[in-house]
């Protein structure tokens, strides 16, 4: 007879493995079903509804989805505006950001002196929060710029005064504390590619630029999907400097209506639900961005994976 | 076995102590004013002294924060405030909920400016305030004294053609008088809009007209603009906007637009009496006041007067324990009716107070020149809360940027504010 105490010791015993492995997995499962996977169904609910924050929901359908997509109603065109938007500064990012990145761990792969030093210098920016990175740049856009150009040129420029300028500040803003983090991905990548296929090009005479574009891009192929998702996402997803640079910025005009002209989606969103006090509209176009955003890093990781596999 | 016995109930004792939260003997109040909150933190303390009552206060205005997103962060997260605070009709139905009714209250026979609706007493007045072209006085009297000029009399400054003298000739003597330009005005940066779609806008509603006259709100709120009235309004703030300095204009924040007044590099501040305890602490020792308005030619009205009201009131949320309502009540009473309130409405927070009791008159200039123009009954009313606060940042904001920025002209400024306005009603419907 098995006493009560030893059938349950070998209980642990016989299970051991995958007791373990719940055993790590559980918090984490539990806290991304509470905070995303609930909040996800609840909030396509509410976005089929007329909640107002709180008080009953109503059932409306598709109403919310109607309004966003109505042509010339004013939600539709700020909503359509700010997609819109964030897409060009995706792209502008996109190119922007990886580019420099790219550039800057081909500088600090070179094996210059202080070469380590330049890779935590360049890294560094990324530890800074995104609010205060917004909020730092602010203060040199608004007021030391238009001081030093003033002094230099005899006019203030204000580059978040416009639109287009205003979208460029973002970028550059993001992008000085983003661009490293982008760096050292492809530092690491640089550094994977085998020595002796580059010295055997140098020794066939091939030139910088073409051992750029021959050996190095396609080898580093894998590295370019990584940083091209992270940087679409990460554009798509951006909210913090937007709100302390720009807080939507200046005005610009589009399909004839006067609107803030930097509200990237994100804040758009937000700015639904806590300035418009629309929750049950912000969920709506946020179930729409989510769909987008699904669409396009998905096309996106196809199309890379392809090009690694053709490097 | 044993061991997991003990691990499990301690866990589960702990999650049971972590439940109790939020003792009874303390309550959340939220605010909007960032000018008062040093003076508000050092009452509440005195306060929590006094009766024992644990108070948390939380600021959140101007440029970097906004009273209506904090709230509804709070609310989301279950921790409504206990005190908030409202600015009209339209915010009055949003909450309405959540707010308790004040009627019975000791301080309600003290004032006329109370927040009423239904016939019962439910917002708490915050101060008198007043807003306008506040002036540095010191700089007028330095401009009137240098060789060749027409002086300048503040007090004839009551409509456009007077100001658009005065601008110009103030604008031609900046080197001698060490200022940037004419008028310190913002705006253009989003976060500042509430002073062009939400004070400036006022100006078109309810200049020269008597206190409490809504003809002009009631016809827009039904979407009938009377476009002379506008293009006059264009006129005028293009402007105030043509003799700002461009960049606290363009992009600056509220510490750039009154700091620039402060610091005496501006004659002229498009703001209202609550920035004193920020002067005060730029320690700005000019003479100052606020001028008349102005806003029609001279062959259309004269505007002599500034926009005095309550535009705010503390309201106590009803959907809070009954117990931490007592308690906020409690606390709004204290500030009503002793003297250390009165002490802490007057002089330290710099108000002017909305309870005839009260003996103390503030000392900062702005604010007693507010009282002044109160005293002669040279005013007019705050009706911009009238109008949705979504439809005043979203679809008037960005046209007043448009124009700060060069964009369009007054004309068509007013074109697009046409628009925009004969458009309420369906943006009332379609919320």
């Amino acid at each position: 007879m098995i006493k009560q105490s030893s059938k349950i010791s070998l209980f642990f015993k016989k299970h051991q493995k995958s007791l373990v492995f719940w055993g790590f997995l559980a918090p984490a499962l539990l806290a991304f079903v509470f905070t995303i996977i609930i909040p996800f169904f609840l909030g396509l609910y509410y976005s089929f509804t007329d909640w107002r924050g709180f008080g009953t929901p109503e059932f409306i359908g598709f109403e919310n989805y109607i309004r966003l997509f109505t042509a010339g109603g004013n939600e539709s065109i700020r909503f359509i505006y700010s997609l819109i938007i964030t897409f060009v500064f995706a792209a502008i990012n996109i190119v922007l950001l990886n580019i420099i990145s790219f550039s800057l761990a081909l500088l600090v792969t070179r094996g210059l002196k202080f070469q380590n030093f330049y890779r935590v210098g360049f890294f560094l920016p990324n530890l800074i929060g995104g609010i205060v990175l917004g909020y730092l740049w602010k203060f040199i856009f608004n007021n030391v710029v238009p001081d030093v150009t003033l002094l230099a040129s005899g006019e203030s420029f204000l580059m978040l005064a416009d639109r287009n300028t205003a979208i460029l500040g973002i970028s550059l803003t993001w992008g000085w504390q983003y661009a490293g983090y982008l760096m050292m991905i492809y530092v690491t990548a640089i550094q994977n590619i085998p020595q002796d296929i580059v010295e055997a090009s140098e020794i066939d005479g091939a030139k910088f630029m073409q051992r750029i574009r021959h050996i190095m891009l396609p080898m580093v192929a894998p590295a370019f999907t990584v940083t091209l998702f992270l940087t679409l996402i990460n554009s798509f997803k951006q909210f913090d400097v937007n709100f302390a640079l720009t807080a939507g910025g200046p005005s610009t005009e589009f399909q004839g209506l006067s609107l803030w002209g930097t509200k990237l989606i994100s804040m758009y969103i937000l700015d639904t639900y806590q300035v418009s006090l629309r929750p049950a509209l912000a969920q709506a176009q946020a179930v729409i961005f989510f769909i987008v955003l699904t669409v396009i890093s998905v096309i996106q990781v196809q199309y890379n994976k392809r090009k690694e596999i053709e490097a | 076995m044993k061991k997991l016995g003990f691990f499990a109930s301690s866990l589960l004792a702990v999650t049971a102590l972590a439940g109790c939260g939020g003792s009874s003997d303390s309550i959340y109040m939220l605010q909007n004013k960032p000018e008062i909150d040093a003076a508000l933190q050092a009452f509440a303390e005195a306060y929590t002294e006094e009766t024992g009552v644990e108070m948390k206060v939380t600021s959140c205005g101007g440029d970097l924060c906004q009273l209506g997103t904090q709230l509804q962060a709070d609310i989301a997260a279950g921790e409504a405030p206990d005190i908030f605070v409202i600015d009209g009709i339209p915010a009055y139905e949003q909450y309405e909920d959540m707010i308790a009714d004040l009627s019975e209250e000791p301080w309600v026979e003290d004032t006329d400016v109370a927040f009423k609706v239904d016939g019962k007493v439910v917002g708490f007045p915050v101060a008198i305030e007043g807003w306008g072209m506040a002036y540095n006085k010191d700089l007028i009297d330095e401009f009137n004294a240098l060789p060749g000029v027409t002086t300048i009399d503040v007090t004839e400054l009551t409509n456009y053609d007077a100001y658009m003298e005065a601008f110009e000739a103030l604008d031609a003597e900046k080197v001698a008088l060490g200022i940037d330009s004419v008028v310190s005005m913002a705006g253009g940066a989003a976060g500042m809009s509430w002073v062009t779609n939400d004070h400036n806008f006022n100006s078109l509603l309810s200049a020269g007209l008597e206190y409490g006259d809504l003809s002009v709100v009631e016809d827009l709120l039904e979407g009938t603009v009377d476009r002379t009235r506008l293009g006059y309004y264009a006129d005028w703030v293009n402007l105030l906007f043509t003799y700002a300095d461009e960049t606290v204009l363009r992009t600056g924040g509220y510490n750039e637009q009154v700091g620039a007044f402060a610091e005496e590099k501006a004659v002229f501040l498009h703001q209202g009496n609550w920035v004193e305890p920020f002067l005060g602490d730029a320690e700005a020792t000019f003479a100052r006041g606020f001028a008349p308005h102005g806003v029609f030619p001279a062959s259309v009205q004269e505007t002599d007067g500034i926009f005095v009201a309550a535009p705010s009131w503390y309201v106590v949320n009803a959907q809070a324990p009954e117990a931490r309502q007592q308690l906020a009540k409690d606390f709004l009473t204290y500030m009503a009716t002793t003297e250390a309130g009165h002490k802490y409405m007057v002089e330290e927070a710099g108000n002017i107070p909305a309870f005839k009791s009260v003996e103390l008159s503030p000392t900062a200039p702005l604010s007693v020149s507010v009282q002044e123009w109160a005293a002669e009954g040279k005013i007019y009313s705050w009706n911009q809360y009238y109008f949705n606060g979504d439809f005043r940042y979203n679809e008037l904001g960005p046209i007043y940027t448009r124009l700060a920025n060069g964009e369009i002209t007054p004309g068509q400024f007013e074109t697009l504010m046409t628009i925009a306005l004969e458009g309420y009603p369906d943006f009332l419907a379609n919320l």
